[in-house]
């Protein structure tokens, strides 16, 4: 058992440690320095540049891989070949994926051009119409009556607005601002966009959520200008691609295969044969709905609203006479196409308008 | 006390020589390491990847790290490298009291750099700034944000479990050298946990820049 001296090593002299410490330090200042420049896209170039330098220098001469045997520094330099590898291709995705989006299939109207004159300027018809999407898609969180105290609304944080109230609006309270806060939402919040309403019909919600309070404030010739309406003009026109987010369509098919899965499962063990004619409705009801709206549309099935934390529950309402949407095809249509964003119903623009008849006849039916 | 002494140690006898038995432990160390680099790639893919994604949303949200805690742990670690270099130099030269003064300081360094962490943890706790559905801080308008602070406490919360296994592992040759088991004939161990105590400073002058820096 011998016991020879690492004698072949090279030691890291003195000198050189503090060298190379005290470039390192330079280095370091270097590069705070540089970031509060800005270069755009270069900041990041200059900074993982220094950063490769300092690695550089800690590994040639901290961790001695100039002395190191040639052995040694290949395996470690092609961990960084690899890694190199995982960037690049990963990168690739990044750079050459095309715009992934679903276009028109789950939006029934793309563009949202008003149809209405002026529809800024509140009229009675306005505020009505506003009420009946209101009780559809709003009540869940906001409540019948606007106090914020709908049957979601315990589990939420920041709670819906109480449009009893004046005080605490973060958008505000003028017309155009409550617009905004229906084209854009409030994000984090879970006050969701409703960009897919048409103009027209945010306009109209806008106005009944207005009337609940008596205090108006009125819109000046600024605040039309930020959001981008001219008041001297007839209609707006919102320049709106009929596109819907990469993410949006990715829940709402996630949605729409999940509920066929188990509607597909229901179809086949309960009703082999019946596919077409009048049974469409209850086929397709069965296909898409039941999870949510119960047997026969009886409702009280709890649903999550997704994006809220912690977790929140609507229970869905009977689909029957009292429901807002069950009084009209034209309401329930709306209702159905869109869904409700606040991610509790998904739209089911792939519905044809006779299975969308089918729909309601048959939640009527079974309702009487 | 400390003196200068010389050490036998005997090598197992799988292996030709002492030398023998120390490069093989210093290939493993490197093998080690390259496994290390992989792990932490794969961060800083994921990083690259949602940075490229949501450039608005991880300028947004980096503004809330505050760059001077972290250039001074910047500063903090690479001193601890210079120091843990200068004790590998001074035990292969046979120098155990300037050695064991070296690791001492490394030790103190690292707690500093875990010190400034705890702050920078506590102050992001405080403000809501965390991972996933955690994430309450209300100041940033961006929905996303979160995705940056998952990444944030993912990459450095790793980098400090690194960082508190480097101080185990410094305590144990500390121990080891004040027990005068080191010396010009034999020091694999303290060399090689000074890898490591390099490899960690290594990942952190990336993490700085671009975490704090360019965000
Ligand atoms: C999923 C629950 C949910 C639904 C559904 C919902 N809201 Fe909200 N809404 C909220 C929450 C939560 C807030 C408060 C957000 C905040 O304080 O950041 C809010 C805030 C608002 C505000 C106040 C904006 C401001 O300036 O402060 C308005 C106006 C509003 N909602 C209108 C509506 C209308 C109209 C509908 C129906 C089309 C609707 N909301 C549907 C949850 C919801
Ligand atoms: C992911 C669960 C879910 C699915 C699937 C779903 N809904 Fe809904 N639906 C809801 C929730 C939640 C509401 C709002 C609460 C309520 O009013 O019951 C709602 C509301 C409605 C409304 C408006 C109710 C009213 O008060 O006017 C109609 C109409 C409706 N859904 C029809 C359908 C139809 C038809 C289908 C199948 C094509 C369907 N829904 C699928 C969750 C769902």
């Amino acid at each position: 058992m011998g016991s020879t001296s690492q004698k072949h090593h090279h030691i890291l002299p003195t000198k050189t440690a503090l060298t190379i410490g005290a470039l390192l330090l330079v280095l370091t200042a270097i590069t705070v320095w540089i970031a509060h420049i800005d270069l755009g896209p270069f900041n990041f170039v200059i900074a993982t540049a220094v950063a490769t330098l300092k690695a550089s220098l800690v590994a040639l001469y901290f961790m001695n891989l100039k002395y190191e045997s040639s052995e040694n520094r290949m395996i470690f330099i092609t961990s960084f070949l690899f890694l190199a590898i995982f960037i690049v291709l990963t990168a690739t995705d990044l750079f050459f994926r095309q715009e992934v989006s679903v276009h028109g299939t789950f939006i029934a109207e793309g563009s949202s051009q008003s149809k209405l004159k002026k529809p800024w300027v509140s009229t009675p018809e306005l505020v009505a119409h506003g009420k009946e999407i209101y009780a559809i898609q709003c009540v869940a969180c906001h409540g019948l009556e606007g106090k914020g105290n709908g049957p979601a609304a315990a589990a939420l944080n920041p709670a819906p607005r109480n449009f009893e109230a004046v005080d605490g609006w973060k958008n505000g309270r003028k017309p155009t601002m409550v617009f905004k806060t229906l084209k854009e939402g409030l994000p984090p919040s879970s006050m969701a966009s409703y960009a897919t309403l048409p103009a027209d019909d945010r306009w109209a919600l806008t106005h009944y959520v207005l009337s609940l309070h008596p205090q108006v404030e009125v819109d000046s010739p600024a605040d039309f200008a930020r959001v981008g309406i001219d008041p001297n003009q007839e209609s707006v026109q919102e320049k709106e691609d009929p596109k819907i987010s990469i993410e949006l369509a990715m829940s709402q098919l996630a949605h729409a295969e999940s509920g066929m899965e188990r509607g597909a499962h229901l179809y086949h063990s309960r009703f082999e044969q019946v596919q077409e004619g009048p049974f469409i409705g209850k086929y397709l009801y069965q296909k898409h709905c039941l999870e949510c709206h119960g047997d026969h549309g009886k409702g009280g099935i709890k649903v999550s609203v997704l994006g809220v934390y912690p977790v929140a529950f609507v229970a869905t309402h009977p689909l029957n006479q009292q429901s807002p949407s069950m009084n009209s095809q034209e309401v329930f249509n709306q209702a159905v196409i869109r869904g409700i964003p606040g991610n509790l119903m998904p739209g089911y623009g792939n519905l044809s308008s006779s299975e969308l008849k089918g729909l309601y006849q048959y939640l009527k039916a079974e309702n009487e | 006390m400390l003196q200068e002494e010389t050490v036998i140690h005997h090598h197992a006898h799988h292996f030709t020589s002492a030398n023998h038995e120390f490069e093989a432990a210093k290939q493993g160390m490197w093998i080690f390491l390259v496994t290390e680099v992989l792990m932490f790639g794969g961060l800083f893919v994921a990083y690259g990847l949602f940075r490229g994604l949501y450039p608005e949303m991880f300028h947004e949200a980096h503004q809330h790290l505050a760059v001077h805690m972290g250039a001074l742990n910047t500063v903090v670690l690479i001193t601890s490298s210079l120091t843990m270099a200068l004790s590998v130099s001074s035990a292969q030269k046979g120098h155990k009291v300037s050695s064991v003064r070296y690791l001492v300081l490394t030790l103190i360094l690292a707690c500093c750099f875990l010190g400034v962490k705890y702050f920078e943890y506590s102050h992001k706790f405080h403000d809501g700034l965390l991972p996933g559905g955690f994430f309450t801080n209300t100041e940033i308008k961006s929905p996303k944000a979160s995705l940056f602070f998952s990444l944030y406490f993912m990459m450095t919360g790793l980098h400090g479990i690194h960082v508190l296994i480097g101080m185990g592992v410094i305590s144990w040759i500390l121990r080891r050298t004040l027990r005068g088991e080191f010396g010009p004939s034999y020091y694999t161990p303290i060399e090689l946990v000074g890898l490591y105590w390099h490899f960690v400073d290594l990942v952190w002058i990336y993490l700085f820049p671009l975490l704090y820096l360019v965000g």
